[in-house]
């Protein structure tokens, strides 16, 4: 898995809560990323396995809207994203490593 | 009509998303879109389709998902062949030590001899097909035809190799095996792409049958013609001793009887025959044994329609 910037921004929204499911709306608000760029990166991750992917149980005419397609870290995505992540952090210049994200996601 | 416009940009960026998820994106971009427009949020609607329609990451990601298909398609269509040559070595080294090990116990050893190399030449083929079908389900997605001849074309390659081989270590006779080997090529290919035909609509089992009686005849025809243009079916007898010919009236058995080393009852062939047919023909019916399982396993497996797009019982709850 080649980590770029967009692909570190969305693991380490789902990192934050790692068991919560997170559809699409959901996580460019957490990351700041337009949609052309966070689909295609999901999809990346599905096909490393790191992430799965679950239609939501429930009957679009009592909720009034479609399903959504929820997305969870796999037991293997959370281990893995942890460790890039780590990794990517002990890369930072130290003056950088303490301050805020500039793209205003999680601290990671 | 903010809402048509977003509609509009979605269909434009499934398309350009890998056929088999285009379904499953088109629902979900389609929810995405019923939130934005339920919380009244014009511009996002826009802003969510736009990206979608202009991005391009969704190209790389077609490509990667092409490459990597087209790699696995390639790994296991050219490993499979070699897999079946070292199927053969492995099953005759197997049967050589069994043998040694009979011969001075029981009065069979002999006789049991091509039975044990063809139960476990076809054991082991067996077992190649079923790695090779698992691996069938993640490669190349084309059409009946070219998966056959995708399969019989490495086929030949490693034939001809192996021929080569052989021919280069001295093996005068080598190349007479060619015009069986060639029929049986051809039929096998037909073979496959009926039965890939078959599959792709969908009827599996009758792919199965097809694809197992029309190779059973790739590989009767194979020996047949082999034996036929190099043992002649009359031959004068010459001092009391049977002659060097076999007769046409057995042919169709042929296969089996290399296989067993069997007359199954019947009059014909001969002991005598029967040695002079599995002394013309004796690695070739075995070679198809131990190629025939995995290559109609692979051009049924990658045949079969994709699965649906729409998800099925797999689902989360709503979220509070």
């Amino acid at each position: 898995m080649r980590l770029t910037i967009p692909v570190a921004k969305v693991l380490a929204a789902l990192l934050v809560e790692p068991e919560a499911p997170r559809y699409g709306l959901d996580l460019m608000r957490l990351t700041g990323l337009p949609s052309g760029t966070l689909y295609p990166v999901l999809h990346r991750l599905q096909d490393a396995g790191w992430l799965a992917a679950d239609w939501e149980d429930v009957d679009p005419v009592a909720a009034g809207r479609p399903a959504r397609r929820y997305y969870r870290l796999t037991g293997e995505g959370i281990r893995s994203a942890r460790l890039a992540l780590a990794e990517l952090r002990a890369l930072v210049p130290s003056e950088r490593a303490g301050g805020a994200d500039p793209a205003g996601a999680p601290a990671w | 009509m903010t809402r048509r416009v977003a509609a509009l940009l979605l269909r434009v960026a499934v398309r350009r998303w890998p056929a088999e998820l285009r379904a499953d994106l088109a629902r979900e971009w389609a929810a995405e879109l019923h939130e934005l427009a339920r919380t009244g949020r014009r511009w996002g609607m826009l802003r969510f389709a736009a990206s979608l329609a202009a991005g391009r990451a969704a190209t790389p990601l077609t490509d990667r998902a092409g490459s990597r298909r087209l790699g696995r398609t390639a790994g296991v269509l050219l490993l499979a062949p070699p897999a079946c040559v070292a199927v053969l070595a492995l099953a005759g080294v197997v049967m050589g030590l069994t043998h040694g090990w009979l011969e001075m116990r029981v009065p069979w050893a002999t006789a049991a001899q091509l039975p044990t190399w063809s139960a476990l030449t076809a054991l082991l083929g067996v077992a190649l097909a079923l790695v090779v079908a698992r691996a069938a389900r993640r490669t190349v997605r084309v059409g009946a035809l070219p998966t056959a001849l995708g399969v019989v074309l490495p086929i030949a390659a490693t034939v001809t190799a192996t021929l080569a081989l052989f021919a280069g270590r001295g093996g005068s006779r080598v190349w007479e095996s060619a015009p069986g080997l060639l029929l049986w090529l051809a039929l096998l290919t037909a073979a496959l792409w009926a039965a890939g035909a078959l599959a792709r609509r969908g009827r599996v089992r009758a792919a199965w049958l097809a694809g197992l009686l029309g190779a059973l005849v790739a590989a009767d025809a194979a020996v047949i013609l082999a034996v036929v243009t190099s043992i002649p079916a009359t031959a004068p007898v010459a001092d009391g001793l049977p002659p060097d010919s076999v007769d046409r009236i057995s042919a169709p058995l042929r296969l089996f009887t290399c296989w067993t080393d069997s007359s199954f009852g019947l009059p014909r062939p001969t002991g005598w025959e029967r040695f002079l047919i599995t002394d013309r023909v004796l690695v070739e019916p075995m070679f198809h044994l131990a190629g025939t399982p995995y290559a109609l396993a692979y051009a049924i497996a990658a045949a079969r329609p994709a699965p649906a797009a729409v998800p099925g019982p797999e689902s989360v709850p709503a979220p509070a």
